[in-house]
């Protein structure tokens, strides 16, 4: 009995020293730091003053009006009225419009037909016709969203007074009135819909990036000396050196985190509506599992410079994975799946319902799991790559014996 | 003709690059994999089918009409029918459904009795392009429910039933999408990351094989294969980096426009041309950054930094435009933005080429101002610091 009781005394010291080695290792490399700290301090206010003005306003668009009426004229002022277009001017044809789209002057061509005037006071059906941008939706969808707007009021409008015309007496106004809300996100930015996402991303890769750089460095140690990495020698059991990092990377990164989840969007003014008692405790096995991730995929690392070749474009790989722009019940299900594996996919799923639509950590229950289940396997997967990289740097070690 | 020793240089870098793992994998693997990646996701180019809920408080015939035809919309797929307000919020937070539909009590009774009740709907807008698409879906039906009750009011009125359609619905918009009449997602976004992509990975990749010669101290035998000159040197170390580049960027296209048929209403010469010379103007960012700091990991840094901002400073998603004034100002430093534009022009919009020509003259200007910084790193080259 008391034997298992030291064993677990020395393995509990093992932890200690391996956190120690680790912290003091992170702290005297500046590339390690600039992924730790600057990465995590600056990307954030980086993408927040790109995304900032939040709302696509004032698009030009051009007119072409067939019409030239009262009715039309009328048309073309509530549509300037809306704050998404501005009207760059009225164009002869179809065609002195084309150009202005080619030459990138306007985003959409409103047609107002001939026989619109008519159409409407005769109870007949008219069309306009818009023509619309589509190098980017955000505007195509601020655009369409506003004539849609307009269609509606002026159909309520001329639909009423064609019902009392037609004497359906006691209808004065529409029989189903509807209102629209939106949850989380209400003034629909760009910023407060995409920050809180990103910046658990930025989390996880500067973190992944942090690691296996110091992970890629020591294998070239190694292989520099003989198989022996002489600032992170092979003198503890394999488990408890990765549980000793894992916690000093994790340690490392509460600062970074309440930086990120907290500071940020009080500056900038995005939503954060959910409690620091559930969005803190919710990332903590993100940054865990993350830990071990970055241990595992050492194993493709085999230099200090690699990393940024193999870990930063995952960024946009992981961005779409995480079904923020693309939802995830919408993917296949091998991506899907792929998705499952990767923490922040969770991560991001989890903060955002917390951050934004103020849902609890019980109520987020799921990615919270999925998240530890995530822990478990990369724990596995970081401790199988350490002792490859030892039983390889023994090998070395060996041959570099036998030579001399 | 005297040998500059260009093509010792261009056949020295071939045996550095077939011998490592690494090129293999960042330069062909990775761009090939990811540009399969964005189409098989985004494969059927929209969302639908939206999770929603229905909260019905009235459970009256009218209202279990709207139920189906929330149903029967493309874009909803009511997978929960819920009590109370509350229960549907709480759905929204655990993340099952992205928006809900209220129906209150007494619905058909105020309806049919001229009180006028109001449908209300919910979007979630904290994941944007299903709450759109939801609010897209819910509003519709919202006001075609409203018209029906109209119709049958007016019919009921005695109005002709073949003429109470334009009756009730005056207006038509009538929508066309230039180049993507389907707004499909896929069209949107795959050209544009696809080549953010490229252009991070041109970086990169550069940049590790240009300073891995100073950190492995192989820079001076590399000059002197070049007899010296640093232009010569640079120029038969990246023609087959731009050899494979550009047939990874061809296949990149024809991934995208030959096996998706994504639109391409202009020129397809042009488009190539200017991919061409995008990925020229990408190397030469790489060159850049390699004067700059001639030290591998400052230099991939500024790559990486560079590269990845690039998805959102070239504006694939929020119009420069609209951005603040000094950061707009940056998009025009990143060939990608100009290659961007120029598939918007080309591919999309099916506009002559003279409407791109600034952005053809800017992506030309890019190797001009790689020069500018060749004797640094010559110097930099001569006597290899590695600093790690």
């Amino acid at each position: 009995m008391k034997k298992i009781f030291d064993s677990i005394n020395i393995w509990i010291s093992s932890v200690g020293r391996a956190f120690a080695r680790e912290w003091s290792l992170v702290l005297k490399d500046i590339g390690v730091l600039l992924f730790f700290l600057a990465l995590p301090l600056l990307y954030p206010i980086a993408y927040t003053l790109i995304y900032n003005p939040e709302v696509v306003d004032r698009l030009p668009v051009a007119v072409v009006d067939n019409s030239r009426t009262a009715k039309s004229r009328e048309f073309i002022r509530q549509a300037s009225a809306a704050p998404a277009i501005s009207i760059y001017g009225y164009a002869d044809d179809l065609a002195e419009a084309r150009r202005w789209v080619h030459g990138g002057d306007v985003y959409g061509v409103i047609v107002i037909p001939r026989d619109y005037a008519r159409d409407l006071g005769s109870g007949q059906q008219a069309t306009v016709e818009f023509y619309a941008d589509m190098s980017l939706l955000l505007r195509y969808r601020a655009l369409l969203s506003a004539l849609t707007e307009l269609q509606i009021k002026i159909t309520g409008d001329v639909t009423m007074s064609r019902v009392e015309q037609a004497g359906a007496a006691g209808m004065i106004s529409m029989p189903i009135n509807s209102s629209s809300h939106f949850l989380g996100d209400t003034e629909q930015g760009f910023a407060s819909f995409i920050m809180p996402g990103i910046v658990i991303l930025i989390l996880q890769q500067s973190m992944l990036l942090g690691v296996t750089f110091i992970g890629g460095t020591s294998r070239e140690r190694r292989r520099r000396n003989g198989g022996i990495d002489a600032l992170r020698p092979d003198d503890m059991p394999v488990s408890a050196t990765i549980w000793g990092r894992t916690l000093c990377y994790t340690v490392f990164y509460i600062p970074m985190t309440l930086y990120v989840v907290k500071v940020i969007p009080e500056i900038f003014n995005l939503p954060h509506y959910g409690s620091a008692v559930d969005y803190l405790p919710f990332i903590l096995p993100m940054l865990i599992a993350t830990a071990f991730l970055g241990q595992a995929l050492t194993w493709f690392i085999k230099e200090r410079e690699t990393p940024f070749l193999i870990v930063v474009f995952t960024s946009v790989v992981f961005l779409f994975l995480s079904g923020l722009t693309w939802p995830r019940y919408a993917m296949g299900p091998i991506w899907y799946w792929v998705g499952n594996l990767v923490p922040a996919t969770w991560g991001i799923e989890g903060f955002i319902r917390i951050n934004s639509n103020a849902a609890t950590l019980a109520e987020s229950s799921r990615p919270f799991i999925a998240m530890w289940i995530l822990c478990a396997i990369y724990f596995v997967a970081a401790w199988g790559v350490d002792a490859a990289i030892r039983r390889r740097g023994r090998r070395q070690a060996a041959t570099v014996a036998a030579d001399s | 003709m005297t040998d500059i020793g260009f093509l010792a240089t261009a056949r020295r870098e071939l045996r550095r690059l077939t011998s490592r793992r690494i090129y293999l994998c960042t330069m062909i693997f990775v761009p090939l994999a990811v540009t399969l990646f964005f189409v098989s996701l985004l494969g059927e180019g929209l969302p639908l089918k939206i999770p929603s809920a229905v909260v019905d408080l009235d459970h009256s015939t009218m209202s279990r009409g709207v139920t189906r035809s929330l149903n029967s919309t493309e874009l909803i797929d009511v997978t929960q029918k819920l009590e109370s307000y509350t229960d549907a919020l709480e759905s929204v937070r655990r993340g099952e459904i992205f928006g809900f539909f209220v129906i209150p009590a007494n619905f058909e009774a105020d309806a049919l009795g001229g009180r006028t009740p109001t449908l209300e709907y919910f979007s979630n807008m904290t994941f944007f392009v299903p709450g759109t698409l939801a609010y897209k879906g819910f509003k519709t039906v919202a006001v075609g429910t409203a018209g029906t009750m109209v119709k049958t009011t007016l019919v009921s009125a005695g109005a002709d039933p073949e003429n109470v359609g334009a009756l009730i619905q005056p207006l038509n918009l009538d929508i066309h999408p230039i180049g993507n009449p389907w707004t499909n997602y896929s069209i949107y976004l795959s050209p544009s990351f696809c080549s953010g992509l490229l252009a991070l990975m041109i970086m990169l990749v550069t940049c590790f094989a240009i300073t891995a010669e100073i950190k492995y101290g192989t820079s001076v035998e590399w000059l002197a294969t070049a007899r010296g000159r640093i232009s010569v040197a640079l120029a038969g170390k990246l023609l087959p980096h731009f050899v494979i580049w550009w047939v990874v960027t061809m296949c990149v296209l024809s991934i995208l426009f030959g096996y998706c048929h994504f639109p391409l209403n202009g020129s397809l010469p042009a488009l190539l041309v200017a991919a061409t010379m995008f990925v020229v103007a990408s190397l030469a960012m790489a060159v850049l950054f390699c004067c700059i700091v001639p030290n591998p990991r400052l230099s991939l840094i500024l790559s990486a930094l560079i590269g990845i901002l690039s998805f959102s400073l070239a504006a694939f998603s929020f119009p420069v435009q609209s951005m603040y004034g000094f950061i707009a100002i940056l998009s025009y430093l990143l060939p990608v933005r100009y290659f961007f534009l120029i598939y918007c022009n080309v591919a999309l919009n099916g506009a002559d080429v003279w409407y791109s020509r600034y952005y053809y003259l800017a992506l030309a200007v890019f190797p001009f101002v790689a020069c500018l910084g060749l004797s640094r790193l010559k110097k930099a080259c001569l006597n290899p610091v590695y600093v790690p």
